[in-house]
């Protein structure tokens, strides 16, 4: 290839299609391997994100909130529009999170939280914008994603795995999953090309800032039992003296 | 010195006029005074179309036009209303004060801030007018001279140099001087300000007062003319009565437009920021006493101060619509409920680079829309009962909360549940994983939150991590199991 041809192709306003796009704005994600695989290298900060996932509760949150700790230390808001349960201020503090900085909408109904979320895509003050809506068709969605456009917000819209056969609007679509101790994440779409394989990302690292001195019963130990433990009182898998003691006293009871 | 006087030749008329839209407004409208033969005192000027005159008695008007609107005349709401004129004009200068019926304001030292006196006078004259008050102004180098030349006509000017002889050919019944030697001089001849200025002073003083004179050489700039500037009042509240009822939210609009912008310089003239306002409705009094309550009242708060009139009205406008009219709207009163001070904001250096434009924050847009309770932060609380470690605040409110101190960080989840779940079928038909634990919560035996409970973090057999506890409050160690959060 001539100097002259590499100078070119390395000018910012192409790209080839075998490569990722050059994304105009990115946040950085706090996972080297997702931001390897993002376009720009981050969540795109002015488009919308598509997130399908099945259940809440496999690490979604863990997955996005060093970006929102970043956000709001830079005195950019956030809204969250019509979350699916209480955000935990502890949690989210101990996060890094700015909580002056978390607005949280509550929408009677699905016409609400669309007007909600197209008002936070739009505002200049906000950095980032999550809805969690149960349906919206394409158009719709095509009108959020011009918004996050417009507005330069990072827009992320939580929504359930059955649309992932549906054309996106927005330009990045990924689908989280619960994986062996990891969350599982596969780009479904991304500006650039494909991305076969399912990502591991270990969001959940260490569990506690616990004293590594704390004894666990042998049960409790993190994935230490070769068989899933359940939690009954009358196993012998034991939860210390106390347990024993109350099942001794349940014996003698009997 | 540079002295603009501000008349307001209808303002009987248009403190009830300017509450209607322009399309009402065509509908003859006479305001009348009181007694046992009312006479009109204005009439607005679809009323002179059909005849009516300043002074005629109603009967009279009623004859002429029988299907005119007549309200009485409300002296206390010309009297507000000047002083909310007043309020406006101290946006331009610190220096303005009330002289009878009209305003008087020193805009000499605010010429160059405002872009010379053109500029000035147009955006003062201009304000006033959007207002919905009819004005004629003058403007000399002192006050009296001014009041004399906006009585004479609109928008005259004398510019400094011999003032006295720019003075000269104006009535001398324009000066507000001292009726009885008004009379005495006209007996004599002497109607204008220049004959009279031509007079022998000793003997002008001892027919016509000490006092006569002194206004004569104040109005000419010979003697110092000191006015007690105009203080706007530490609270705002305004009324506007609506001379017809008023339906519709839409409609209602234009008229609190009104008072926001009232609103909106009484803020700037006193260097505040609104952060909570009060807007009540009143209904017709026919209506009212079957009605719970005679107003409908609408309360809403801002996130940070704010005096922008298209701020405040965005805000105001989203409000309205979601209230509920049960009855016809016959006046609307507003007024501010908490207000901060707000320093002035620094314009740009360089031309274009006003980036920061009349934008109404998110939060108070949202707040207009879904209602205060709908937008909300979440603060956390110095308790070590999960479900109450946390509150909620509103926005702007400056709740920072209380965090329990950074040495204890055990593992917490994104996501509460609003009441624990019990656990018992689930974890009975398939195994959870215990990932880490036991962590014991046991608090508040004192206020009758009793919690005993030992907490985990457990794996679900369909992936999720969530935040079980097993409750020991019964003092047994085999109590049931409950969800309280996850991990998201």
């Amino acid at each position: 290839m001539t100097p002259a041809l590499a100078a070119l192709l390395s000018h910012p306003a192409i790209w080839r299609g075998d490569d990722c796009a050059p994304e105009p704005a990115a946040l950085p994600t706090g996972f080297a391997a997702l931001d390897a695989v993002l376009p720009g290298g981050g969540w795109p900060s002015h488009a919308l994100t598509e997130v399908l996932l099945a259940r809440e509760g496999i690490g979604e949150m863990r997955l996005v909130l060093p970006a929102l700790a970043r956000l709001t230390r830079e005195r950019r808001q956030v809204a969250w529009i019509a979350p699916p349960y209480r955000p935990y201020a502890p949690a989210l503090a101990a996060a890094g999170v700015d909580l002056a900085r978390l607005v949280l909408v509550r929408c009677r109904d699905a016409a609400e939280a669309l007007w909600a979320f197209d008002q936070a895509l739009r505002a200049p003050e906000c950095g980032a914008a999550f809805a969690w809506l149960a349906e919206a068709d394409e158009r719709k969605l095509h009108r959020l994603a011009v918004a996050a456009r417009e507005g330069r917000t990072l827009g992320v819209l939580w929504r359930r795995p059955g649309v992932a056969a549906r054309a996106a609007a927005a330009p990045l679509r990924l689908a989280l999953d619960a994986g062996d101790g990891a969350l599982a994440v596969r780009v479904l779409k991304r500006r650039g090309g494909e991305v076969a394989q399912a990502l591991r990302i270990d969001v959940a690292r260490r569990w506690s800032t616990l004293p590594d001195g704390v004894a666990l019963p042998p049960a409790f130990a993190p994935r230490a039992p070769s068989r899933p433990v359940r939690p009954d009182p009358r196993s012998s898998a034991g939860y210390g003296q106390a347990q024993a003691r109350a099942a001794r006293v349940r014996r003698a009871a009997n | 010195m540079r002295w603009i006087a501000l008349l307001f030749p209808s303002l009987p008329l248009d403190v009830f006029a300017r509450a209607l839209r322009p399309g009402d407004a065509r509908a003859p409208l006479v305001v009348h005074g009181d007694g046992r033969a009312p006479r009109v005192v204005a009439a607005n000027a679809a009323a002179r179309e059909a005849g009516i005159r300043d002074g005629m008695p109603l009967a009279a008007a009623l004859a002429l036009c029988p299907g005119v609107a007549q309200v009485a005349r409300d002296v206390a709401a010309e009297d507000a209303a000047l002083a909310q004129l007043a309020t406006f004009a101290l946006t331009f200068t610190p220096a303005a004060s009330l002289a009878e019926d009209a305003i008087v304001a020193d805009i000499g030292p605010s010429l160059r801030l405002f872009g010379g006196e053109e500029k000035l006078v147009a955006s003062l004259v201009g304000g006033v007018r959007e207002r919905g008050f009819a004005v004629r102004s003058g403007l000399a180098p002192t006050p009296l001279a001014a009041v004399a030349l906006a009585r004479s006509g609109d928008g005259r000017r004398i510019d400094d140099g011999d003032v006295a002889a720019a003075l000269a050919p104006l009535p001398l019944a324009h000066f507000g001087l001292d009726a009885d030697a008004l009379a005495t001089l006209a007996a004599a001849g002497v109607r204008t300000f220049g004959a009279a200025d031509r007079l022998p002073r000793g003997g002008l003083a001892r027919r016509c007062g000490r006092a006569f004179v002194a206004a004569l050489d104040r109005a000419a700039g010979r003697a110092s003319d000191p006015r007690v500037p105009f203080l706007p009042p530490p609270q705002f509240a305004a009324k506007l009565e609506l001379p017809a009822n008023v339906h519709d939210v839409a409609a209602l609009a234009f008229a609190v437009n009104r008072l926001v912008q009232e609103l909106a310089s009484w803020l700037l003239a006193r260097g505040l920021g609104v952060t909570e306002l009060a807007l009540a409705l009143s209904h017709e009094r026919a209506l009212a006493r079957s009605l719970d309550s005679p107003c409908t009242h609408a309360r809403f708060a801002l996130a940070a101060p704010s005096r922008t009139s298209a701020h405040l009205m965005h805000v105001l406008r989203e409000r309205l619509a979601r209230v509920a009219l049960p009855a016809p709207v016959a006046g609307i009163a507003l007024a501010t409920e908490a207000v901060a001070p707000l320093a002035g904001r620094n314009h740009a250096l360089l031309p274009g680079g006003e980036a920061d434009a009349p934008e109404v924050p998110l939060v108070d847009r949202l707040r207009a829309r879904l209602g205060d309770d709908a937008v909300r932060l979440v603060v956390p609380h110095a308790d070590h009962r999960p479900e109450r470690a946390m509150r909620a605040s509103s926005p702007g409110g400056g709740a920072t909360g209380t965090p329990l101190p950074a040495a204890i960080e055990a593992p917490r989840p994104v996501w509460l549940l609003r009441e624990p779940r019990p656990l018992a079928g689930l974890i009975e038909a398939q195994p959870w994983v215990l990932r880490e634990g036991p962590e014991r919560i046991e608090s508040g035996w004192w206020d009758g939150g009793d919690v005993r409970r030992d907490y985990f973090v457990a794996e679900s057999p369909s992936g999720e991590v969530a935040w079980i506890f097993r409750d020991h409050r019964r003092g047994t160690d085999d109590g049931e199991w409950f969800l309280h959060g996850l991990f998201g």
